[in-house]
């Protein structure tokens, strides 16, 4: 039986790498079309750079991740500090809270948050797209900085403050040290959460803020180009170079040890 | 670095410090929950409160362009029982039942692989996992219609057969390959976590007890990963029905899942109460999966190890 499981298991993680594969096989495809393959060709990379709709989408997608992943990373590292130290009552219902959004679906609260714009006039655009990924991404980052943050000695701030730290110098020369990895991890999936948001921007984006996803949700309802591919192709190596980034064991810490 | 010189020193002062509080009574530390306000605000109102909105949205009369002008009606819900929803809602819980079915089966048997390797082999599996579960879920689902439309590499390998015109795109089969491929990672990641904490002497114990390999799995690895199972089934079954891209590109949108109407009624036809309506189903769908996992977890059948 063993050796079954083996077989499917092997079968899944090939299963897994045929669309990565296909995705940069077929961006490197001089034809046109999908049927034939007419050698290598980088023609449809040069082609994404000249389309200047898509690189204004680009930008937008790039603001809006920055914005998102900088201000996630700063409520969670303060959310996790303040949750290593907090000793009273109801921390379980905070941390509950904090993670209800990863538990309701997306689609609900993108179509809540647009309620609620609508309803009080405020017009869509980057702010509005910036609260929606916020939400979605602070659970995640939060929970990477608080498994980090655990694992700090709670007499920490006493000890720095013996030696003459101020609460600021405290956060600046030990906090922030110690915890270098998880913010960088916590900022990165942040950032790739937003880039990569396509149900939230659907409610939330307004004229002249689409994203990138949106842009390529719109041309793929029309018909697949290979240039869409070939951006396709970046999207994959820029997952790649983030995932090796915050690197295999905070990763499964994040995944993994974090359910369990 | 002037940083890791303070790191040093405070990690030395550090044991010195404690000595000296544990004697003195222990003191609440200071600006705990100021620090936690921000994060917990944020959830009060980008999600709570909008919540709360929808639910009242629901129950509201709409006007003639579909926004809310109020009052308090049930006919939101009455009209779900029309066929048009009722048979979008009765499609989307099936289909989603199947893809958790699988994506359990599979993630299992998965999860069960990872865990019989090596230590070492094992994060090299789990980034191959993690890989396509960060790639862009539009990637992941537009790399399909290269792979199974017309003139992709299936229908090239089928065109040698002399099946010609071959195309899975659009149908049923391509958006259920799609769902599959896109929440596969996700149902795994928890089940490893469950199975990786289990005993391995256990698995050699039941085998000397004379367990068969069913024996051991439904004995003893089955029940035991039961949390990481359960969890894996609410991040996949709720999950799935609220998707809409998918059915669109690889299904043509011809049977579309709850998360279709939902986007149909706030951004086409912007019916908000009814949209409202629609979501509020999707919400109770998902308290009544998180209550059952709930109460499956409270009682562990005692038949186990």
């Amino acid at each position: 039986m063993d050796k079954l499981v083996n077989g499917i298991a092997r079968g899944v993680f090939v299963f897994l790498y045929i669309p990565i594969v296909a995705v940069i096989v077929y961006s490197f495809n001089a034809s046109g079309s999908s049927s034939n393959f007419e050698g290598l060709s980088l023609k449809w990379y040069a082609e994404l750079f000249q389309d200047g709709q898509l690189l204004s989408t680009l930008r937008t997608s790039a603001i809006v991740a920055v914005i998102t992943a900088t201000v996630a990373t700063a409520i969670a590292v303060m959310f996790a500090l303040g949750s290593a130290r907090y000793r009273g009552r109801g921390k379980g219902l905070y941390l509950a809270a904090i993670a209800l959004p990863l538990i309701v679906p997306e689609i609900v609260l993108g179509v809540a948050l647009l309620s609620v714009f609508s309803s009080a006039k405020i017009p869509l655009g980057v702010p509005t797209l910036v609260l929606g990924h916020l939400i979605v991404a602070l659970p995640l980052a939060t929970l990477v900085v608080i498994s980090a943050a655990a694992m700090l000695d709670p007499s920490l701030p006493e000890a720095a403050t013996d030696l003459g730290c101020t609460p600021w110098q405290t956060f600046t020369k030990v906090y922030l040290p110690l915890l270098r990895p998880s913010v960088i991890a916590a900022w990165l999936l942040s950032f790739t959460t937003s880039f990569s948001n396509i149900v939230m921007s659907t409610f939330l984006s307004g004229v002249g803020s689409t994203t990138l996803p949106l842009k390529i949700y719109s041309s793929l309802k029309t018909g697949i180009t290979p240039s869409i591919n070939a951006l396709g192709a970046l999207l994959i190596l820029l997952t790649l170079v983030i995932v090796l980034t915050v690197g295999v064991n905070q990763m499964r810490r994040i995944l993994v040890d974090s359910r369990s | 670095m002037t940083a890791t010189t303070v790191v040093r020193k405070v990690h030395t002062v550090t044991s010195v410090t404690r000595a000296i509080h544990l004697k003195g009574k222990e003191k609440p530390p200071r600006g705990a929950f100021g620090l936690m306000l921000p994060g917990l605000i944020a959830v009060a109102l980008l999600a709570l409160a909008p919540l709360f909105i929808v639910a009242r949205n629901s129950f509201a009369v709409a006007d003639n362009y579909g926004g809310i002008t109020g009052g308090f009606t049930l006919d939101n819900y009455a009209k779900l029982l029309d066929p048009v929803y009722s048979k979008t809602f009765l499609f989307s819980i099936g289909l989603a039942l199947l893809n958790t079915v699988i994506c359990l089966v599979i993630g299992y048997l998965t999860s069960y692989y990872i865990v019989s390797r090596p230590e070492g082999k094992q994060g090299f599996l789990l980034l191959l996992v993690i890989i396509p579960f960060w790639t862009d879920f539009l990637v992941r689902t537009f790399a399909w219609i290269t792979i199974l439309g017309s003139g992709g590499p299936l229908a090239g390998v089928l065109g040698i057969f002399g099946i010609s015109g071959f195309s899975l795109i659009p149908s049923n089969v391509a958006v259920f390959l799609g769902l599959l491929y896109s929440f596969l990672p996700t149902a795994i990641f928890p089940i490893y976590a469950s199975m990786r904490s289990i005993d391995g002497s256990l698995k050699e114990a039941a085998t000397d007890l004379g367990c068969s390999w069913w024996g051991v799995h439904r004995r003893v690895i089955l029940p035991l990963s039961k949390p990481g199972i359960l969890g894996a089934a609410l991040l996949t079954f709720i999950p799935t029905m609220g998707v809409f891209v998918i059915p669109v590109l690889l299904g043509g949108g011809k049977d579309p899942l709850i998360g279709n109407v939902i986007v149909t009624l706030y951004t086409e036809f912007r019916n908000q109460p009814m949209g409202a309506a629609v979501s509020m189903v999707l919400l109770v769908l998902m308290f009544i999966s998180m209550a059952l996992i709930g109460l499956a977890l409270r009682k562990p059948k005692p038949k186990g190890a």
